[in-house]
C-alpha cells in the first residue's frame, strides 16, 4: 500500500493488530532489523560510508516524499534546508582559535545541533509561506530559486561562509571516532521520521492536508487554512531536513556552498525520483540505489571495457532515472508494489475489488 | 488498465532484476575485500563472548601486515567539474615516476587511467588500488578519498589537484594516521600552513608562491605603482592574489581594487564595472581560472573598451590561447609562474622528462593536445601533470633512502619524505616545517613570435620561493581571502634577486 493508499479512505480509530501486521510494515520492520544488525557482518566501508550516507539521503529524500505525496509539492529546497543547518552547526561549534571561515561561536555540540534545527525550522517557516499559495511547476520553481540563492546567500556572506566553506567541524563526542553509533543513530532516527510522517498522514492535520492535496478549492470552501497546511507541511519537511542535514556536516566534517548547489539538490530529487516520489520507503531505497551505484558500478568486472567509468557515474544515474520514469513512474518501490500485487494476483485468485484505490490522485497537484 | 501484466510491466521486472543483480555483485566484491577482517575479529573475539551491541571498527590485523610489505597507492583525479579535462593528465603524473624510476608497465598504450603494473620500489611492490574522481568540490572528493583509504584500502594517496579539495584532503589526512598523503597540485595555502596534518606532504608551490617574483617585476620593470585585482572567490583564487598582492605591495606599489566573482560565473559584466577605468590605474591583474579567464577579459574590453597586454598581467590561467579571442593586443601582458616552465626554456633534465613520458604511453587525451590522442610529452610539460609527477618522485626517493621501511605508520618514510630534496627537471623542490615546498618559480610575459602568435615566453626565475613570503604569512596571520593580505611594504627575501631569462637561457 503506497501512504495515499493508507490515509485517504476515511480515518479509522486507533491502530488494529492487523494493520500493524500488514506486509507493508513487516518488511519495513525486517528492512531496519537488517540495518540495526548490519554493523555485525557488513565491511566497515560499507556501513560507515555507503549506509550511513543512505539514511542520511534517505531521511533528506523522505522530506521530498513527505511534500510529494501528501502535500502534491514537489520542493527543490530540501537540500539547502539540510545545508541551512549544516552551515550553523559549523559557525556555531568551531572554536574561535580554529582556523575556518565563519562566526566560530565554539558552541557545545548539542546547543549547536538545537541553535541549526532553531534556524533551519525558521527559515522553512518563512519559505514555506512564501511558497505555499503557488502549487505545480510554479512551487518546484520558486523552491529551484530558493536553492540556487542559498548557494550564492553563503557563497557571498564571507561571515556565515563564504565559497570556501567551513572546514574541521566534529561531530559531539558521542559519535567522534564512533562512526557506527552514528550510523545506528541514523538507522533509529530513519525509523522516527518514517513513523512520524505516517502517523502524521493520518491526524487530523494530515487528512487535512491530502484534502488540500486533491482539491485546495473544495477544501478552501470548508473552512480550512490552505496557505496556512502547505506553510507547516513545509516547516515540517524543513525541519526533518534540518536533522540530516546535521548529521551530513558531522559526517563530512565540512560544508561549503557547492554542498548545497544545483548538483547536489538535484541528486537528491533524483534520489526521491529513483525510489519513488510517493512512497516513503522509496526514499531510502532511493538512497541506496544511488549511493550503492555511485560507489561500486565502477568496480563490478569488465565495466570499465563498456566505457563505465567513475566519469560516467551520472551518465549511469541519468539513463537510470529515465528506465524508472519510463517504465515506472513510481519509482522503485511502485515496482515493488506492482511485483507484490502480480504475486498476490498469482497465487490468490480475484476476491474482488481491489484494495488500493487511491494511488493515482496523490500526483495530481 | 493497471490489471493485466504487459510487455512494460515485464521490462520494468527485467530492469530491477538487471540493477539489483549489478549491485548485489557489486555488494558482493565489498564483501569479498571484507572476509578476511570481518572473519579474523570474531575469531580473537569470540572467546570472551560479550555481546558487544555497537561493534568497533577493529584495527584489522591483516591489512596492516600487509601495509608493511606492499604499497597500495591510490590517485585522486579529476574527472568532472571545472579541471575534468585534466584527469589523464594527473592520473599519468602520478603514474609516470613509477613507470619511469620503479619498473612500472604502463597497462594501456593510450590511456594512464588503466594504471600500472610491475613497478617495485626498495622491493615494495607498488600497486593501483584505486582512482579517484573529483569534481573541485570538497564534499565530492571527501566521498572519493573515502572511498580509495576505507574501501580500497590505499595506504599512500596522491591527489588531489584543485584547492578546496586539498584543505578537504588535508583535514581527511589528519583522522587517518595509517595513511600517506601527497598533495597532487592543489595550491590552497592553508592546506600545509594551517592544517598542517603531520602526514600531508606538498612537493609544489601554492597558488601565491607560483606569483612570486610578479609583483617585483610589474612596479620595477613595467613601472606599474598601482593595480587593481580581480580573481575568482575561493581559495585559490585568494591565494593566487595574495602572492601577487604580498610582492607587489612589498616593494612599494598600492592595490586599490579588488573584485571577487564567484567561481563558475558566466557574465563577468557587473563585475568588470566594479574595476577602475584604465586611466585610474596602472595596471590590472586577473586571477580568474577556467573558461572564466577569457570571459572575463572579454567582459572587460566590451565594459573599457580599451585591453592591451602592459596593462595587465594574470595568473597561471593567463595563456596564449586568450589571443584567440582577444586579439594579439594581449601581447606584453606579464603571467605568474606555475609548476613547470614554458618550451622555450629547456635542458637535459627537462628532455629526459619530457622523453620519458613519451617512452611511457603512446599518446593520451589531454587539453595539452585538445582533447585528441595526442604526445604524452605535451601533458607532462604542463604543471597539473608535473605537480603530481613530483609527488610520486618524492615518494619513490623517500621508500628507497629507507630501504622500504613502511613500519609504524610509515615513520622512516615521512621522515625521509620531510627532509627529500628533490632535483626535478623544472627545478630544486625541499619542503618546509609544514611540509609545504620550498619551490623555484618563474615570471613569463606574452610575447609575439616571428609568425606574429602570441606566445608564453620566461622572463625571470625566482629561486627558493617559501610559503612564508618572508614572514608575510603565517598560521597566526589571517588566511588569504577578499581583504587579506592588507597592502604593507615589507621586505621579501627574494626581491630583487630574480634571475633574468633571456631567449631561454637563464642569465647566471
Amino acid at each position: 500500500m503506497s501512504p495515499t493508499g493508507t490515509a485517504s479512505g476515511p480515518a479509522r480509530p486507533g491502530w488494529t493488530l492487523r494493520r500493524l501486521l500488514s506486509a507493508r510494515n513487516l518488511v519495513v520492520a525486517a528492512a531496519t532489523a537488517l540495518a540495526l544488525l548490519l554493523p555485525l557482518f557488513g565491511s566497515n566501508f560499507f556501513v560507515e560510508f555507503v549506509m550511513t550516507r543512505t539514511m542520511i539521503l534517505g531521511i533528506a529524500a523522505a522530506t521530498i516524499v513527505f511534500l510529494a505525496a501528501y502535500g502534491g509539492m514537489i520542493s527543490l529546497a530540501q537540500y539547502l534546508l539540510a545545508g541551512v543547518a549544516g552551515f550553523m552547526v559549523g559557525n556555531a561549534v568551531v572554536a574561535q582559535d580554529a582556523w575556518s571561515k565563519g562566526l566560530k561561536l565554539g558552541w557545545n555540540p548539542w546547543v549547536a545541533v538545537l541553535f541549526a534545527l532553531a534556524v533551519t525550522t525558521a527559515v522553512a517557516f518563512v519559505l514555506g509561506a512564501l511558497a505555499s499559495r503557488t502549487t505545480g511547476i510554479y512551487f518546484l520553481m520558486i523552491t529551484l530559486t530558493y536553492a540556487v540563492i542559498g548557494y550564492y546567500v553563503f557563497g557571498s556572506i564571507t561571515p556565515l561562509s563564504g565559497f570556501g566553506g567551513i572546514t574541521g567541524i566534529d561531530p559531539p563526542g558521542l559519535f567522534e571516532d564512533h562512526p557506527v553509533r552514528m550510523y545506528l543513530a541514523l538507522v533509529v532516527l530513519s525509523v522516527l521520521v518514517y513513523v512520524s510522517f505516517r502517523v502524521l498522514a493520518a491526524t487530523p492535520f494530515g487528512l487535512a492536508l491530502q484534502g488540500i492535496r486533491d482539491d485546495p478549492v473544495r477544501m478552501a470552501s470548508l473552512g480550512f487554512n490552505v496557505s496556512l497546511h502547505r506553510t507547516l507541511a513545509f516547516t515540517l519537511a524543513g525541519f526533518t531536513a534540518g536533522l540530516a542535514g546535521v548529521f551530513n556536516v558531522w559526517w563530512n566534517g565540512q560544508i561549503d556552498p557547492t554542498s548545497i548547489s544545483i548538483g547536489p539538490t538535484l541528486d537528491l530529487l533524483i534520489v526521491a525520483v529513483i525510489g519513488g516520489t510517493l512512497s516513503l520507503e522509496g526514499a531510502w531505497l532511493g538512497a541506496f540505489v544511488f549511493v550503492a551505484a555511485n560507489n561500486y558500478l565502477r568496480n563490478l568486472p569488465l565495466v570499465d571495457h563498456i566505457g563505465i567509468t567513475e566519469a560516467r557515474f551520472n551518465t549511469i544515474v541519468g539513463v537510470l532515472v529515465l528506465l524508472i520514469m519510463i517504465l515506472s513512474p513510481d519509482g522503485l518501490a511502485g515496482i515493488i508494489e506492482r511485483v507484490r500485487k502480480g504475486l498476490h494476483r498469482l497465487f490468490q485468485p480475484p476476491p474482488g475489488p481491489g484494495s488500493t484505490p487511491a494511488e493515482a490522485a496523490a500526483g495530481s497537484p | 488498465m493497471r490489471h493485466k501484466p504487459t510487455i512494460r510491466r515485464l521490462l520494468s521486472l527485467v530492469g530491477i532484476l538487471a540493477v539489483f543483480t549489478l549491485l548485489a555483485a557489486s555488494c558482493g566484491d565489498d564483501d569479498e575485500e571484507a572476509a578476511p577482517a570481518t572473519t579474523a575479529a570474531p575469531a580473537t573475539t569470540a572467546a570472551p563472548a560479550e555481546p558487544d551491541p555497537e561493534p568497533e571498527p577493529e584495527p584489522e590485523p591483516e591489512p596492516m601486515e600487509e601495509m608493511d610489505t606492499v604499497v597500495r597507492l591510490g590517485i585522486l583525479g579529476e574527472c568532472e567539474g571545472a579541471f575534468g579535462a585534466f584527469h589523464e593528465d594527473v592520473v599519468g603524473g602520478a603514474s609516470l615516476p613509477f613507470i619511469t624510476f620503479a619498473g612500472g608497465t604502463s597497462n594501456s598504450p593510450t590511456s594512464a587511467l588503466e594504471g600500472f603494473s610491475g613497478a617495485v620500489v626498495a622491493g615494495v611492490p607498488i600497486e593501483v588500488v584505486g582512482i579517484g574522481c573529483g569534481d573541485d568540490t570538497p564534499d565530492r572528493i571527501i566521498q572519493e578519498v573515502r572511498k580509495i583509504v576505507e574501501q580500497d584500502g590505499a595506504n599512500v594517496v596522491i591527489g588531489p589537484l584543485s584547492g578546496d579539495e586539498s584543505i578537504a584532503v588535508a583535514n581527511y589526512a589528519k583522522d587517518h594516521p595509517d595513511v600517506t598523503f601527497l598533495n597532487g597540485i592543489a595550491g590552497a595555502q592553508e592546506t600545509t600552513m594551517v592544517v598542517q596534518a603531520p602526514n600531508f606532504f606538498r612537493f609544489n608551490g601554492d597558488g601565491a608562491q607560483w606569483n612570486a617574483g610578479l609583483g617585483d617585476i610589474l612596479h620595477n620593470v613595467a613601472g606599474w605603482d598601482t593595480a587593481a585585482v580581480i580573481a575568482d572567490d575561493y581559495s585559490f583564487g585568494w591565494t593566487s592574489t595574495a602572492g601577487f598582492i604580498a610582492e607587489f605591495c612589498a616593494v612599494g606599489g598600492d592595490v586599490i581594487s579588488r573584485v571577487f566573482p564567484p567561481l563558475g560565473t558566466t557574465d563577468y559584466s557587473s563585475f568588470v564595472q566594479q574595476l577602475p577605468d584604465p586611466d585610474e590605474v596602472d595596471g590590472y591583474f586577473w586571477a580568474v581560472g577556467g573558461s572564466g579567464t577569457n570571459a572575463s577579459l572579454e567582459a572587460f574590453l566590451a565594459a573599457k573598451g580599451d585591453l592591451t597586454g602592459d596593462q595587465h598581467a594574470g595568473n597561471l590561467f593567463f595563456s596564449p590561447a586568450l589571443a584567440a579571442a582577444l586579439g594579439t593586443d594581449i601581447a606584453g601582458a606579464y603571467v605568474g609562474g606555475f609548476a613547470t616552465l614554458p618550451g622555450d626554456v629547456t635542458s637535459p633534465a627537462i628532455q629526459e622528462y619530457l622523453a620519458s613520458a613519451e617512452a611511457a604511453w603512446d599518446s593520451l587525451v589531454s587539453p595539452m593536445s585538445g582533447m585528441e590522442p595526442g604526445s604524452p610529452a605535451a601533458a607532462a610539460g604542463f604543471g597539473f601533470f608535473y605537480g603530481f609527477y613530483s609527488s610520486g618522485l618524492a615518494f619513490i626517493m623517500a621508500l628507497e633512502q629507507v630501504g622500504g621501511d613502511l613500519s609504524d605508520n610509515h615513520a622512516a618514510l615521512r621522515d625521509a619524505l620531510a627532509n627529500i630534496q628533490i632535483d626535478g627537471p623544472y627545478g630544486t623542490i625541499t619542503l618546509d616545517e609544514n611540509r609545504q615546498a620550498i619551490v623555484d618559480t618563474s615570471v613569463q610575459q606574452l610575447v609575439l613570435n616571428d609568425a606574429g602568435e602570441v606566445v608564453s615566453q620566461t622572463v625571470a626565475l625566482i629561486p627558493a620561493v617559501d610559503q612564508s613570503f618572508g614572514g608575510t604569512f603565517s598560521p597566526q596571520t589571517p588566511p588569504p581571502d577578499r581583504e587579506n593580505p592588507v597592502c604593507e611594504t615589507r621586505d621579501l627575501p627574494w626581491a630583487g634577486n630574480a634571475i633574468p631569462v633571456v631567449d631561454g637561457v637563464p642569465q647566471g
